[in-house]
């Protein structure tokens, strides 16, 4: 589809135009000082910083608790025990300031939730304005794992920030829904010149191949039983840091929650890093060593999901690397995996 | 819960009772006609010592509007010294709760002996009163909606 | 790298050396280089070559004496569940610990999940440990790429910018009002005692809190928990937190729920700071580590702070002192207690 071009001074209306149908959500300042996903108040366009954003986008696809189905708990109820399903029905969303990695986690997450219809359903409902990556940060990686700072899989509406400007790139059904001829215009040859040198610039800027077809190449017992896995998880602590800040680990738990005779269902999200988390009925637990857990996860991630489905389960966005209280490094794993 | 014939609202606390000392105490208010609200909903333990953290703020996440602890007096305790435990327990707990911001009064604590009946009931009208006035409980409160926010 | 901080590498390195190559000790816990920088990384060094590894500068977060318990259960010989230890001394650890960290050691004794005879420690004096938080918000979030630290500044670099920051800034709020900075109980010195420092209003952050009205205090508190997603990060660097079942992994009864629901997060983090009470040294290992930028130290510092206020009691001070919550007096406080005494009673 052809391009637009959005003057920055005009992108704050048409935004505020989309709020009449849409919630807006995108990475403003919170309280605590770093940039988080928040609901846009309509007021001053919100600024994307470089790289990512405190949290994934996952949590708009499968949020926590998510309620699968209600019920009444109490015997004398004329409706007791008749699973319900729940009455909320938000207005459609807008994700605005989506970098192409956490855009490129909705299609690999939809892979193991293919067949989830509350996923699905939530899919439906939400738009996804991505801006590409002019500068990557040291922690970004999105190269090595498939991905590209210029990537437009999985977005409905691609920007490209030309300081004055957006440029615009309508990718689908959904993006062609948000246009608002009134707010757009035709880019100037200048702007389609600039947008592509951008686009060069920021492919440019690392070497790094797509390590999934080597992994898949590897032989899986032989990655199981290296020698690394050991110095690994050492230090690790089994917090869940890394799996709820990671936008394509994808784990939850399932628990009914009754109280005063209302009950519901829900599901949240788990972590491998937790013990508990293959505790079996019987007191026996697979991995209840903290070795068995940190290998479990990366070869997950890294070996046994390529294996099954191709891309890697890792987008390269650099979170973990960056909030890991003991700086385990998914990068360095790569590079142990690649070398063994 | 469906409501009775008024419409208004009624306290309810959770009073756990040592088995030996408040228990028995109560158990002579009822036995010797002294009146006090049915808004104290009873719980035996063994010993106020036995009383944790855990069990007073789950009384509140279930949605009491109160919690009230009540054991032997200090020396007076029939496993000798549960309840001198359980009071730097509900000490530090009580203080803690005020500081993150839970009304002063949602949680109480007495010493009631297995005599005292006349004291239980005024103890337990004195508490439902001070939760009377703080109103319902909303802030530790769990809510099973369909819709979390 | 500071001079100070190269002294104190270098002596670590020497000592933990020594110590493994003589089998003084089966591994050295210390930290070594992180990947990314600002954080330090945990490490076990089991051999001399190891050894070379080991690294020391004002972004050692993490308490140490985390790890005591599982590694030195790591090192003792495989056996059944309910078979003694068999006879003999079993592997010793070394560790590395400051002021707060070597207090915990001690708590740690006291609740019998570290033997005495079995940790090497050697004590460094802290001159506080740096806050990656505060030094973010002092960049204005620009990515930082590259730290020098310097004795008393920080020479911070970007992709399109240098700055230098005053050390002291940016040190963690904890260790601003720390008044332990040396190792209480140490085998080994590295460098010298500095002493306790005298901080008259310590408590400061907790008192300003107080002075809020209830309403105010609940709107502070969910403000401050509302980021948590539950990883409990915090938990697991806290070295009390070693329950082999957490309550919140209780299921019958189940006392917290385990989403991220308001009511279910508020019961976390009050309990979770409650289960500290008297035993919590304000090594604020539960702060640095938590991705989401929730300040919950300032839940156990009201507690230390209350403890000491009716007990007069600081922990990990002495071996010899029980802790707070697990003894009595008979004159304890009891202001708070309701109790309706009849006239000529003889109570």
């Amino acid at each position: 589809m052809k391009p637009f071009v959005v003057e920055k001074a005009q992108a704050g209306q048409w935004l505020k135009d989309l709020c009449d149908t849409f919630d807006i959500f995108a990475p403003l300042p919170s309280i605590k000082g770093y940039h988080d996903w928040q609901r846009w108040d309509g007021s001053n366009l919100p600024v994307v910083r470089k790289g990512v954003p405190k949290s994934s986008i996952k949590a708009f696809f499968f949020p926590q608790p998510e309620v699968l189905f209600q019920f009444n708990a109490r015997a004398s109820n004329p409706d007791a025990f008749r699973l319900k399903e729940p009455t909320c029905h938000p207005k459609p969303k807008i994700l605005f300031g989506v970098r192409p990695c956490d855009a490129r986690s909705v299609i690999l997450n939809s892979i193991p939730y293919k067949s989830d219809p509350y996923f699905q359903r939530k899919k439906e409902e939400i738009a996804i304005i991505g801006f590409l990556c002019e500068e990557g940060c040291s922690t970004c990686f999105c190269k090595w794992t498939g991905g590209s700072p210029v990537g437009k899989e999985g977005m409905d509406i691609a920007v490209i920030d030309l300081g004055q400007v957006f440029h615009i790139e309508v990718l689908s059904d959904k993006g062609e829904a948000l246009v608002r001829p009134q707010f757009f215009r035709e880019p100037a040859d200048q702007e389609i010149s600039e947008a592509k040198d951008l686009i060069t610039k920021a492919q440019g800027q690392t070497l790094e191949q797509d390590a999934a077809s080597s992994l898949r190449s590897k032989e899986l017992m032989k990655l199981y039983n290296a020698p690394f896995w050991g110095k690994i998880s050492e230090p690790c602590i089994n917090c869940g840091t890394c799996t709820f800040l990671c936008p394509t680990c994808y784990c939850f738990d399932i628990q009914d929650e009754t109280l005063r005779g209302k009950g519901r269902r829900i599901r949240y999200w788990d972590s491998c890093m937790f013990p508990l988390f293959t505790q079996h009925a019987s007191g026996h637990n697979p991995r209840g060593d903290k070795l068995k857990r940190v290998r479990n996860r990366f070869m997950h991630k890294l070996k046994y999901f390529p294996d099954r489905f191709g891309p890697l389960s890792c987008v390269g966005c650099g979170r973990c690397v960056r909030e890991c209280p003991v700086n385990i490094d998914i990068r360095q794993v790569l590079k142990d995996l690649l070398a063994t | 819960m469906e409501k009775g014939k008024s419409s208004e609202w009624e306290p309810k606390i959770i009073a756990f009772l040592c088995n030996w000392c408040s228990y028995a105490g109560a158990d002579l208010a009822g036995v010797s006609r002294y009146q006090y609200p049915p808004s104290i909903r009873i719980v035996r333990v063994p010993c106020s010592g036995r009383v944790s953290a855990n069990m007073i703020l789950d009384a509140l996440r279930s949605g009491a509007d109160g919690v009230l602890v009540s054991g032997c007096h200090p020396g007076d305790c029939h496993y000798i010294s549960g309840n001198l435990y359980a009071r730097r327990r509900f000490a530090v707990l009580e203080r803690f709760l005020e500081f993150i911001g839970i009304e002063p009064g949602r949680i109480n604590f007495s010493w009631v002996s297995a005599s005292e009946g006349e004291q239980f009931a005024q103890i337990a009208r004195e508490v439902t009163e001070r939760v009377r006035k703080l109103g319902p409980a909303k802030r530790l409160v769990k809510e099973i909606t369909s819709c979390p926010a | 790298m500071s001079s100070l901080n190269q002294k104190i590498t270098q002596e670590i390195q020497s000592i933990a050396a020594s110590m493994l190559e003589s089998g003084q000790v089966a591994a050295f816990l210390g930290y070594t280089t992180g990947t990314i920088p600002g954080v330090m990384q945990p490490f076990v060094a089991r051999n001399a070559q190891d050894a070379k590894r080991l690294c020391w500068n004002s972004f050692c977060v993490l308490n140490l004496a985390n790890y005591l318990p599982s590694l030195l259960k790591s090192l003792e010989p495989p056996r059944r569940r309910g078979e003694p230890p068999p006879e003999g001394p079993l592997p010793k650890v070394g560790v590395l610990a400051t002021g707060c960290w070597s207090r915990n050691i001690a708590v740690q004794i006291q609740e019998n999940q570290v033997e005495r005879q079995r940790v090497v420690i050697v004590g460094i004096s802290s001159r506080g440990m740096i806050s990656r938080r505060k030094l973010e918000t002092a960049v204005g979030y620009k990515e930082i790429v590259h730290i020098e630290e310097q004795d008393n500044s920080l020479l911070v670099k970007g992709n399109d910018f240098e700055d230098t920051i005053n050390r002291w800034d940016v040190v963690r709020d904890n260790c601003q009002t720390c008044i332990h900075p040396d190792p209480v109980i140490y085998d080994e010195l590295i460098g010298t005692l500095n002493g306790n420092r005298k901080i008259p209003d310590r408590f400061r952050q907790v008192e300003k809190i107080e002075t809020l009205s209830t309403d105010e205090r609940w709107q502070w508190f969910n403000n401050e928990i509302a980021s948590c997603i539950r990883c409990y990060a915090c938990r697991n660097a806290c070295p009390l937190c070693y329950c082999p079942t957490c309550f919140v992994d209780d299921s019958r009864p189940q006392w917290v729920g385990k989403s991220i629901e308001p009511a279910d997060t508020a019961l976390f983090h009050i309990l979770r700071a409650y289960h500290c009470a008297g035993r919590c040294t304000d090594c604020g290992s539960c702060e640095s580590v938590c991705p989401m930028g929730i300040r919950m130290r300032l839940f156990t510092k009201k507690l230390q702070k209350d403890v000491l206020e009716l007990y007069d009691f600081e922990p990990g001070l002495d071996l010899d002192t029980p802790l707070p919550l697990s003894t009595y007096k008979i004159d304890d406080p009891e202001d708070f207690i309701l109790t309706h005494i009849k006239k000529g009673d003889k109570k």
